[in-house]
């Protein structure tokens, strides 16, 4: 057990060092506070519709049309058939708000009869309804002719997500924080290599999968502690988790994983400590296509392909799924990404550490 | 079987030669030193038999156990204090030793029990609890010795181990360095004569990769190169005199009076005959056995090395 007498050591010179242990723990509290004073608890992400059709006619299928062509409004797939399914996406924080058109819509039309039409949004949130009322009903005037007259009725409804836009930036949040664990993994290898302790070692009868553990097993419980901050500041914050936490911890767990994994071979292949900075380098571009800080819906669909295939973004939409109450079944995919790059990752890491054990 | 061998050892970096060709064979239970200018190829060479450098030519191996073909099996029987002092520097005494000992296959009684043993004999049970990094340069470097031991490796090496330390430092380290011999086969490198003239059974003198001088520190004082030493008390002694006298001889310093000359081969009685016809007074002259210091700067000469 060489890989653990090298991680016991490693472990200590984390926690016995107070500035590094500090940034460690300290970052994760500090980031959410300061991504959710900068979101400031507003709308996240652009104005979107969704639409529940009951009515399923020809007619208030043209409408969702006509309203998807109005400039200000942006409709949301798909159209839910049933509202009591908008309903609980619009609970469970998936929506912010839908439009209700309910059966009889079509017949209404035809027989000059006001059509009354729902407008469904947080109540925590009003100013949401406010803002689109007045464009449905325009739209709906002019697509249906002076008459019949179209009422949109503004229904708040109590959300469980406490903050909109917590539930929103938490997920991307915690794993751009938990991708910093690639440049501190980096740099305590690095640092290490420049010290010479490194080569010091290299002289023992360690094996290169040694050190890749021994140097990946004290952020374990790093990563442990992180993610239980992140949930914890997160929630203190107003995060709610609809779904199941232990998933989200699990995911969380793995991304950082992937992220120590990555910092394995970032300090495989540098000299110094300050060269390890070059894991920055991979950290902001990874983040920002992964959506860490913002939606990545319409970004190109080339940067699409390469954020799949990275680790981080599985990472942050299963993440958000499971905030939002999704069940095991959907993101299991996204799980089996995450574990096939952590292995991928330490084999690299491995076969990339051999190399520098001799020159 | 030879504890360490080489044959045409040679280590070039981008076409720079910096071990060319060694041949060495070191017995077990010698304590050898390698003696050199500043990027002789000292440390190059002990790189190379800890399997940290792989050779470019030659081979290397340590108890019949080629570096390059089977290091980890090389590693099992070294033991390394390197030329820096490099410890965990937030570890204590004992989870330093533990680190290196348990790597090496320890079980933690027998990694305590020889920690215990080696702290004790090198004075470090007083500070053992405490982190390294509060320690001086000599504690550091008296455990980084003991680091190299707590395995009990078949064969040390010892990478310029009293570099940089104060004499009583020093002279601590020198008694346990020499309570090895013939227990241990130590390589040891230094540029410090009188370190490797006190400790050592042979010398390898090593300059630009090459070792150009080999045996006791007797047989290169005397035998190898007839280099002899004359003090002479003068007077009078003129700057041209002195000019003369350089032209003449390898090695020549003027201290208060006192004329020291160091030529292969010398001849007493042609010096004294000739400060007399150049008119200086002589009170007195005597022969006396080079030092390791004069044979090393006859060999390798007086050039500044970096």
């Amino acid at each position: 057990m060489k890989f653990w007498e090298i991680g016991k050591r490693n472990l200590k010179e984390i926690y016995r060092n107070p500035v590094l242990l500090g940034f460690l723990l300290g970052m994760p509290v500090a980031f959410m506070l300061v991504f959710v004073a900068a979101a400031g608890g507003g709308q996240a992400g652009p104005i979107a519709l969704s639409i529940a059709d009951e009515d399923g006619s020809q007619k208030s299928s043209l409408f969702v049309q006509y309203l998807g062509i109005v400039g200000a409004i942006e409709l949301n797939e798909p159209i839910y058939s049933e509202k009591s399914q908008a309903q609980e996406d619009l609970e469970n924080g998936r929506i912010s708000f839908y439009l209700f058109i309910p059966s009889g819509f079509e017949q209404a039309q035809q027989t000059q009869q006001t059509i009354n039409l729902e407008l469904v949004y947080m109540a925590a949130d009003p100013m949401i309804g406010l803002q689109l009322k007045p464009m449905i009903e325009a739209a709906g005037s002019e697509f249906l002719g002076v008459a019949p007259l179209l009422n949109v009725e503004l229904k708040g409804t109590e959300s469980r997500i406490k903050n909109m836009a917590v539930n929103f930036y938490f997920p991307g949040i915690a794993v751009y924080g938990l991708m910093i664990l690639i440049s501190t993994a980096a740099g305590i290898i690095a640092g290490d290599r420049e010290k010479g302790f490194l080569s010091r070692m290299f002289t023992t009868p360690a094996r290169p999968w040694d050190f890749i553990l021994g140097y990946s097993l004290p952020f374990i419980p790093v990563l442990i502690v992180s993610t239980l901050i992140y949930l914890g500041v997160g929630m203190a914050l107003g995060l709610t988790i609809v779904g199941n936490l232990g998933y989200a911890f699990l995911i969380f767990f793995l991304i950082g994983l992937c992220a120590i994994g990555i910092g394995m071979i970032v300090g495989s292949l540098v000299k110094s400590e300050s060269q390890a900075g070059v894991a920055w380098i991979f950290i902001v571009p990874m983040a920002m296509i992964s959506g860490a800080w913002f939606t990545v819906d319409r970004m190109p669909s080339a940067l699409k392909s390469v954020a799949g295939a990275l680790p981080f973004i599985h990472g942050i939409d299963a993440s958000r799924a499971v905030i939002n109450g999704s069940p095991f079944s959907a993101i299991i995919l996204d799980i089996y990404w995450l574990i096939g790059w952590a292995v991928v990752l330490f084999a690299v890491g491995i076969a990339l550490f051999r190399r520098t054990m001799v020159s | 079987m030879n504890a360490v061998q080489t044959f045409k050892l040679t280590k070039e970096f981008d076409g720079l030669v910096a071990v060319n060709g060694i041949d060495l064979e070191i017995k077990k239970g010698e304590l050898f030193s390698l003696l050199g200018p500043n990027g002789a190829g000292k440390t190059t060479t002990i790189r190379m038999l800890c399997c940290l450098l792989k050779p470019t030519r030659g081979t290397a191996s340590i108890l019949g156990y080629d570096v390059a073909k089977t290091p980890f099996a090389v590693k099992k029987l070294i033991g390394v204090s390197p030329q820096d002092t490099i410890l965990s520097e937030r570890l204590n005494c004992w989870e330093n030793m533990a680190l290196i000992g348990k790597v090496h296959g320890l079980s933690s009684n027998e990694v305590r029990k020889r920690s215990q043993e080696l702290l004790e004999t090198m004075g470090l049970m007083e500070r053992a609890k405490d982190q390294v990094r509060k320690f001086s340069g000599g504690m550091k470097r008296r455990l980084s010795i003991t680091m190299a031991l707590v395995s009990d490796p078949q064969v040390l090496f010892l990478d310029e181990p009293t570099l940089g330390l104060d004499p009583q430092a020093r002279r601590t380290i020198w008694e346990y360095i020499a309570g090895l011999k013939g227990k241990k086969t130590v390589l040891l490198t230094t540029h410090y004569m009188e370190e490797a003239d006190f400790l050592s059974d042979r010398i390898g003198i090593i300059d630009e990769g090459r070792v150009v001088a080999l045996g006791t520190s007797q047989e290169l004082k005397t035998n190898l190169f007839g280099m002899r030493n004359m003090v002479v008390s003068t007077e009078s002694l003129t700057a041209e005199v002195i000019a003369d006298l350089h032209s003449k001889y390898s090695r020549v310093a003027v201290t208060k009076g006192q004329l020291k000359i160091s030529h292969k081969d010398l001849d007493f009685k042609e010096i004294v005959n000739h400060l007399h016809s150049r008119g200086v007074t002589v009170y007195s002259a005597a022969l006396e056995q080079p030092t390791l210091e004069d044979v090393f700067i006859e060999i390798t000469g007086k050039k500044l090395r970096d």
